[in-house]
């Protein structure tokens, strides 16, 4: 058995004994707590994450895809819905090499996303530029804005 | 090349520069690109990540054992509206202190599809040179 040196100032030693069990639990609860947190800062979803914006005519879909050979990429539009695949390859595993860091993810990824308005699939247009893809989506003239006059 | 075909890739938010409570004036978030290192005998291989980065927007420095990487993106299109926004953009920086001595004039960087790699080659060994101790 161990001996304790006593703190509960003023609490018998039960209660101390229950005060000691209650930190304990608070500290389990806190690490299980950064735990979750940590996770939900490094996974927030399906790569790669994108950004979407709009003008009056077009969608545009931005995705950082640094190192991803362009040819590869394999974009398709259904309908509503549109589906970016690929993989991407980092070097240095060729040969005998002492790694200091290995921070850049390799594999194969698929996302498939709606868009929130009808567009012209066959006048989508593509580009690759410093590692970004920008995917340009005229929108279809029913889901475009019409200015409509008003009659005085 | 590693062969990593089966294995998905994992989207991960970029990771905000730690500046130790350092803001940038325009307040404009920076962050800390992922980076592979690896080292053989010839030299270090520094591979960094930096998405939206042109040529002209880089920066890579070695002064005094440390090297930094600076890099700042492209300004995106201002007239339009942002729907969603997964990820965010901003300039890229940093450092790293190098133990091995690195031959400064053979040093090389480039920058293909947003990403950068920083060729830094070790100098020659240093010759042992044989100190004659005189005895006054």
């Amino acid at each position: 058995m161990s001996i304790f040196r006593w703190r509960g100032a003023g609490l018998p030693g039960p209660l101390w004994e229950l005060e000691r069990m209650r930190n304990y639990m608070e500290s389990v609860y806190s690490t299980l707590a950064n735990g979750v947190n940590n996770f939900r800062r490094n996974y927030t979803g399906v790569f790669p994450l994108v950004n979407l914006a709009e003008d009056d005519d077009s969608l545009f879909l931005t995705a950082e895809l640094p190192g991803i050979d362009p040819q590869s990429l394999d974009l398709s539009i259904k309908s509503d819905t549109l589906t970016l695949k690929g993989s991407k390859k980092v070097e240095g595993g060729e040969q005998e090499v002492n790694f200091h860091r290995r921070e850049r993810d390799a594999g194969s990824f698929r996302r498939s996303l709606t868009l929130p308005s009808k567009i012209q699939a066959e006048a989508v247009k593509a580009g690759f530029k410093n590692g970004i893809l920008t995917v340009t989506m005229p929108k279809a003239a029913e889901a475009r804005a019409h200015q409509i006059a008003i009659a005085t | 090349m590693t062969d990593v075909s089966s294995q998905e890739i994992n989207a991960r938010e970029k990771q905000p520069l730690d500046t130790g409570g350092i803001e940038s004036t325009s307040g404009e978030p920076r962050f800390s690109p992922v980076v592979d290192i690896w080292e053989t005998e010839e030299g270090l291989t520094v591979v960094a990540d930096m998405p939206g980065v042109p040529a002209e927007g880089l920066s890579v420095d070695l002064k005094d054992s440390v090297l930094t990487i600076l890099g700042r993106v492209e300004e995106e299109p201002k007239n339009r509206k942002s729907l969603t926004r997964e990820y965010q953009t901003g300039d890229y920086f940093r450092q790293f202190t190098l133990s091995e001595l690195i031959d400064q004039e053979r040093i090389t960087a480039s920058i293909k599809d947003g990403v950068l790699t920083v060729i830094l080659p070790k100098q020659a060994p240093a010759q042992p040179r044989k100190i004659t101790v005189v005895a006054e």
